[in-house]
């Protein structure tokens, strides 16, 4: 028998995952996050990898559609509590007997849920446009690592959201924090070209371990203990996440709460 | 002569103006954001996909293509949203009030985005010239800097006519950031125009940026003034051509709005 509050913690969670997957439908920022910009990055990636023979095109396609979880996860997850005070929810947000955090979670869970799309639409791009043929080699696998995948981005938006609100500061370099991220997860092209101090960076990113799981299994290139270790780090990091977003929430309702600024404009 | 005085005045403090506005808002760590990292960013990502996938020996067409192509964050989110931040503000009306020379008001909101722009560049190049050990040794820097202050101006002339459409659309931020995006495409900052099939280089011919980053490459490369002149005198009037092109939807955007009542409808 589940007990009653998480009966209604996952009701709650589930109308803002509905919710937000309305919302974000119409949006034309969502739309180029989700699709135009990912196939933009995915058409100069297949002339200058694929054609060149740097790559094979489902690395493209899965890298690609990475950059597309990513800015989307950075813009519309980043921005889920900011968007609430923005339209003054938060005050209401925090006084019902919900925790924000699981509303938050149901937001995320959608706003990753979409972007599951650009891979799709990068996809399409190889496949219809460069007359590619894509095969999965480890299809099983290769659904598990989409999992584990989008259980790792949830819980990375998670963090980066009360940052946000936080940090105002941080915000302002929000535009800036796109490209970074492709390079230290390894979306297109491989860690080793940047320098050896990133290293330690990329392993504290769960998307990193994403992407090697994802390219691992659509190549059929990792073996199943590498899989398992990157399987392992994004649950792992997944679960530092959580606790960290859930301390992060509480100090910056608590902030909000002592400075008045929970409707700040 | 007081007709051209007023004009003058009001190129320039329209240009001031409209400049300090955008900047009132966009707080100076988001200045430093859009100007210094996120050029570096892309400069980066870009530069080290390319040398993944045709070695180190190439850095340099990467590097240049993206620190040229940056011209564009002034010249289309730039100008853009001073044009289009007058409707934003409600301050559109005042201006299409008032008996204001308009190709003067037009153009002015331009002015300081070339000059920014043209920073903006430089920024890039010197993260190349750092990052990438880009060489400028043979290169003419006056003619470097004459060729990216072309760019700059034919891009911002894009900038202007996607302005007059964030004057009738509330998707202004979408219109720009597919711009910029196929700006990377179809420039060439990333795929040599070759590559590409022949009905996308006609398309990349009838942009902005694409003469003035084969111009900036050739003059790194060690190319004279004279042996470029044919593509910038192109980009200065493919620039002109798309300045003339928005003024003339600014002025049909002005009339429509009158005529339906809808200068401030969203």
């Amino acid at each position: 028998m589940i007990p009653r509050p998480w009966l209604q913690n996952a009701r709650v969670a589930y109308s803002a995952f509905v919710m937000t997957l309305r919302m974000n439908a119409p949006d034309a920022f969502v739309l180029f996050t989700i699709l135009v910009q990912p196939l933009l990055i995915a058409v100069m990636a297949m002339w200058m990898l694929v054609e060149r023979g740097a790559a094979n095109a489902l690395y493209v396609v899965i890298g690609s559609g990475m950059t597309g979880l990513w800015s989307t996860l950075l813009f519309m997850g980043g921005n889920s509590i900011n968007w609430e005070r923005w339209t003054g929810t938060l005050e209401l947000m925090v006084g019902q007997p919900t925790p924000v955090s699981v509303i938050i979670f149901g937001k995320n869970v959608a706003v990753v849920f979409q972007s599951l799309l650009s891979m799709v639409g990068s996809y399409a791009v190889a496949a219809v446009l460069f007359h590619q043929s894509l095969v999965i080699e480890q299809p099983l696998l290769f659904g598990v690592s989409l999992v584990l995948t989008t259980v790792a981005f949830v819980s990375f938006g998670l963090v980066i959201a009360p940052i946000f609100l936080l940090s105002p500061a941080v915000q302002h370099f929000q535009n800036a924090m796109e490209f970074p991220i492709y390079m230290l997860c390894g979306f297109l092209f491989p860690i080793a070209l940047l320098p050896g101090w990133t290293t330690p960076f990329s392993y504290l990113l769960a998307p990193y371990w994403a992407a090697r799981a994802l390219h691992g299994t659509s190549s059929g290139g990792a073996s199943f203990p590498e899989l398992l270790y990157a399987w392992g780090m994004m649950l792992l990091l997944s679960a530092i996440y959580l606790a960290v977003s859930g301390r992060l929430t509480v100090l910056m309702l608590n902030r909000a709460r002592a400075d008045a600024s929970l409707r700040l404009e | 002569m007081r007709r051209l005085w007023l004009d003058v005045r009001l190129f320039f403090d329209g240009a001031r103006l409209s400049y300090i506005a955008l900047f009132r808002w966009l707080q100076p760590h988001t200045y430093l954001a859009s100007k210094i990292v996120m050029p570096l960013a892309q400069i980066l990502f870009f530069t080290l996909m390319g040398i993944f996938a045709s070695g180190q020996a190439n850095a340099a067409f990467f590097a240049v293509g993206n620190a040229i192509h940056l011209a564009s964050v002034n010249g289309i989110y730039g100008v853009t949203m001073s044009i289009g931040g007058d409707r934003w503000s409600g301050s559109l009306p005042y201006i299409f009030g008032t008996p204001a020379n308009r190709l003067v008001l037009f153009s002015g909101r331009a002015f300081f985005h070339v000059l920014d722009g043209m920073l903006g560049v430089f920024v890039g190049l010197a993260w190349g010239v750092l990052l990438f050990h880009l060489d400028l040794s043979h290169t003419d820097l006056a003619a470097l800097g004459l060729a990216v202050l072309i760019t700059t101006f034919s891009t911002s002339g894009l900038g202007l006519l996607l302005g007059c459409i964030s004057l009738v659309s509330i998707e202004t931020m979408f219109i720009n950031n597919t711009a910029y995006f196929l700006l990377l495409v179809f420039s060439g900052a990333n795929i040599p125009l070759a590559q590409m099939p022949a009905w996308m280089q006609t398309v990349a011919w009838g942009l902005p940026l694409t003469r003035g980053i084969a111009a900036s490459r050739q003059l790194i490369a060690g190319a004279r003034l004279s042996e470029v002149l044919p593509l910038l005198g192109g980009e200065i009037l493919l620039g002109i051509l798309y300045v003339l092109i928005g003024f003339s939807l600014f002025r049909w955007f002005e009339f429509q709005a009158k005529r339906r009542g809808t200068l401030e409808a969203f």
